[in-house]
């Protein structure tokens, strides 16, 4: 059902830019901005369930829970991180776009240093 | 968080573009140009309080 809302944001937010790009195209942004965050404020309800669950199957299975919290951390960033560099893209700055890519790979490649050393660590022990 | 928003901010471009055209036919782009700063500094108000709520939702979520 929540589908459709989607959809329906989608084609109406499509349609009013499409007119008001002819008369004043810095409002064009707005309304696409303003849809983007509508279906994102959607998504996050159902974000929030995989989430409870993702953390109840941890806690059973005693994996250390802060690489989950750093996985949590790392799919925000790049949640974000696409909804700002698809606003760039559309009004055609792809050069900002870039920069907010590379700012978030860089982020998220500092968050995932504590797994990579623990993986480095047990590859080790295992090597004779 | 519901569409009425979407519409307001669409209504609020259209009209600013009705009166720049008014205000350019009559003569004075000033204040043609004043409208139009106006209703952007009024969308952006109107949007920046939402990116907010949005940062914050997903901040708490994502326990950023």
């Amino acid at each position: 059902m929540d589908i459709i809302k989607i959809i329906g944001i989608g084609l109406v937010s499509l349609i009013l830019i499409i007119i008001i790009k002819q008369y004043k195209p810095e409002f064009a942004i707005y309304v696409s901005l303003i849809s983007g965050i509508l279906i994102l404020s959607l998504i996050i309800d159902k974000l929030t369930s995989v989430i409870a669950l993702l953390e109840s199957i941890s806690n059973k299975v005693s994996i250390n829970n802060n690489f989950l919290g750093i996985l949590l951390k790392i799919t925000g960033i790049a949640f974000l991180s696409e909804f700002a560099v698809s606003i760039c893209n559309d009004s055609g700055e792809s050069a900002i776009a870039s920069k907010i890519e590379i700012g978030s790979k860089i982020i998220i490649i500092t968050l995932s240093i504590p797994i990579i050393s623990n993986l480095l660590e047990i590859i080790i022990n295992i090597l004779p | 968080m519901n569409i009425d928003l979407l519409f307001k901010i669409a209504a609020i471009g259209i009209l600013v573009a009705v009166l720049h055209q008014v205000l350019v036919r009559a003569g004075r782009e000033d204040q043609a140009m004043m409208t139009t700063l106006a209703g952007i500094v009024i969308v952006l108000t109107m949007v920046i309080k939402e990116i907010s709520t949005l940062f914050n939702t997903v901040r708490t979520i994502f326990n950023l």
